[in-house]
């Protein structure tokens, strides 16, 4: 009974991601054919239409360039900001990251718009980096504060006697010790910023319009090639796919701490 | 521990309390400033006071909104913790495969939410998608799904249960599996067993996990936006136009700024008063 649960709860979760896939190694006679074919001869048709006539590779670039870079300023403001935190054992710069990660971000655009028009920043890759960074902040803020909460005092002061700066003490002797907590934070930050959808959608130009921005200007087109849809859904969902199988143990603890501690 | 010392840790966290200072508090206040004000693109700027708010009160298309996004949040927040607690119980006594399964329920959730959009245009089509040939060939009635006037609110309500409902899930697995089980060896000297266990031992102390999973679930769905605007960009006509779409398209596609922005800075009141509301009653039912 239990088997067949779990059984029919896998098909149902699992179902419409294989049909995608499948889909998109379909001809596109095929796709809307019923009842499907499960068994079928594969064709990369649908992806070498999707890369061959449209941008999506330069979109597809243009996703890391925004993913990895907001990945990296966030890492860059939060995993000090984290410690500091964590040491002094303070809650209000926490909590304020938190309001970010709770506002509507439509509220955000109309502000952003401005103040990049403002700077001349408006349409960048930089632009892009820098609004996606508001999301990976506060995830990486709040997955690592746990891990430098269980640190012992002891582990830095020696160190300080020493004479060592702040900065070093972070990078040689606490960052190691944490490591496991910063490849989860990285990861997920990696993914959320990866999956953002609203601020490239605002706020891209034509240069930096990301592959999730294209991909939604397909269906709004009004494509009805279902295969090259499939095909740019399935390279959209790789990169998050790939790296939650990586840490999918330690993520839905990731995700929920800041509700837990907040 | 010297002061000096002391201050040089401060230092390492004022970069990132600038930056949110500088992308989040003040275009915070830039919206409030930029909702007292009659604000069209391309016209002069005008101060108004609370006149964008007033007209709020009176605009169909808000209440509509406001409909729709409680709807969507009442329905969509007691499926998905239903749901996820039945989901919760039983992962807690598989013995097989746990890992397959973890990593299959964590999938959804994972995905970007265009692409759980393409699935579901393509899936649900009225014409030539697979549930409706599934549904024809049972001889049940197909729908319209996202094209049907009252129907497209209840397809975004399962769109988004499909994706987050092993979120929910996950999360109460992971309160199960941190309940002391003495507690339960007492329980079955006492005689309870079965639903009684669970109504009167497990729930009750499920309670902080389950109000936990809330919250998140809460913020989320009161500022719902990505799987809407992509699957229908709010339509057919406004039977899917949620506050956040509403305010959405104000600003991008009327470019009526100040209006916008009093929207706005309506929903995230909403969304700020949920969560108080959730955390004053989490004070309370925390053991």
């Amino acid at each position: 009974m239990m088997g067949l649960q779990v059984a029919v709860l896998c098909v149902v979760l699992f179902a419409p991601i294989a049909w995608m896939v499948m889909a998109s190694l379909k001809p596109s006679t095929e796709i809307t054919r019923f009842p499907p074919e499960l068994f079928f001869s594969p064709t990369l048709e649908n992806y070498r239409q999707l890369f061959g006539r449209t941008d999506f590779l330069e979109n597809t670039l243009n996703s890391f360039y925004v993913t990895l870079g907001s990945t990296a300023l966030g890492l860059l403001l939060a995993v000090p900001a984290a410690y500091a935190i964590s040491w002094h054992r303070l809650v209000w710069p926490a909590t304020l990251t938190l309001f970010a990660r709770m506002a509507p971000g439509t509220l955000f655009l109309l502000p952003w718009f401005l103040m990049f028009s403002q700077v001349g920043l408006s349409g960048t890759h930089a632009a892009l980096i820098i609004t996606h960074t508001v999301i990976t902040v506060p995830i990486i803020l709040w997955t690592l504060l746990p891990h430098f909460d269980g640190l012992p005092r002891e582990l830095t002061e020696s160190a300080q006697i020493d004479g060592c700066g702040a900065w070093r003490i972070l990078f040689w002797i606490v960052l190691p010790v944490v490591m496991p907590g910063l490849v989860v934070a990285t990861i997920l930050a990696f993914i959320f910023s990866w999956n953002y959808f609203l601020f490239a959608l605002a706020l891209s130009g034509i240069s930096s319009k990301t592959a999730i921005v294209a991909s939604f200007n397909f269906i709004g087109e009004g494509v009805t090639n279902w295969g090259a849809l499939m095909a740019a859904a399935t390279v959209i969902a790789l990169p998050p796919i790939l790296l939650t199988l990586l840490i999918q143990r330690k993520l839905v603890a990731g995700l929920a701490v800041g509700a837990v501690k907040g | 521990m010297s002061a000096q010392r002391a201050a040089s840790l401060q230092a390492l966290m004022w970069p990132a309390v600038l930056f949110v200072f500088l992308m989040v508090v003040f275009p915070f206040g830039f919206a409030f400033w930029l909702s007292l004000h009659d604000y069209k693109i391309g016209q002069t700027i005008r101060f108004t006071g609370l006149e964008n708010f007033l007209l709020i009160w009176r605009d169909e298309l808000f209440w509509n909104g406001f409909r729709l996004t409680l709807q969507l949040y009442g329905l969509s927040l007691v499926l998905q913790l239903v749901l996820g607690v039945a989901l919760g119980l039983l992962l807690n006594r598989i013995q097989r495969m746990r890992s397959l399964v973890r990593t299959l329920m964590v999938s959804p959730f994972m995905l970007p939410p265009v692409v759980i959009g393409m699935m579901a245009i393509v899936i649900l089509d009225p014409g030539m998608g697979v549930v409706n040939h599934l549904l024809k060939s049972a001889h049940l009635p197909t729908s319209l799904f996202l094209a049907s006037t009252e129907g497209v609110i209840y397809t975004i309500v399962l769109i988004d249960t499909w994706q987050w409902t092993p979120f929910v899930a996950l999360i109460v697995l992971g309160g199960l599996q941190a309940l002391p089980q003495r507690i339960y060896e007492a329980a079955a000297i006492d005689g309870a067993r079965g639903w009684r266990e669970l109504v009167y031992i497990t729930l009750p102390m499920l309670g902080p996990t389950i109000l936990t999973a809330a919250v998140l679930r809460s913020v989320d769905l009161l500022r719902f936006f990505d799987v809407i605007y992509i699957t229908t960009q709010g339509g057919p006509g406004y039977a899917s136009t949620t506050l956040n779409i509403y305010a959405y398209k104000k600003a991008f596609d009327f470019a009526d700024v100040g209006y916008a922005s009093a929207l706005m800075i309506t929903l995230s009141t909403i969304v700020f008063a949920a969560v108080l509301v959730f955390s004053q009653f989490r004070k309370k039912v925390s053991w």
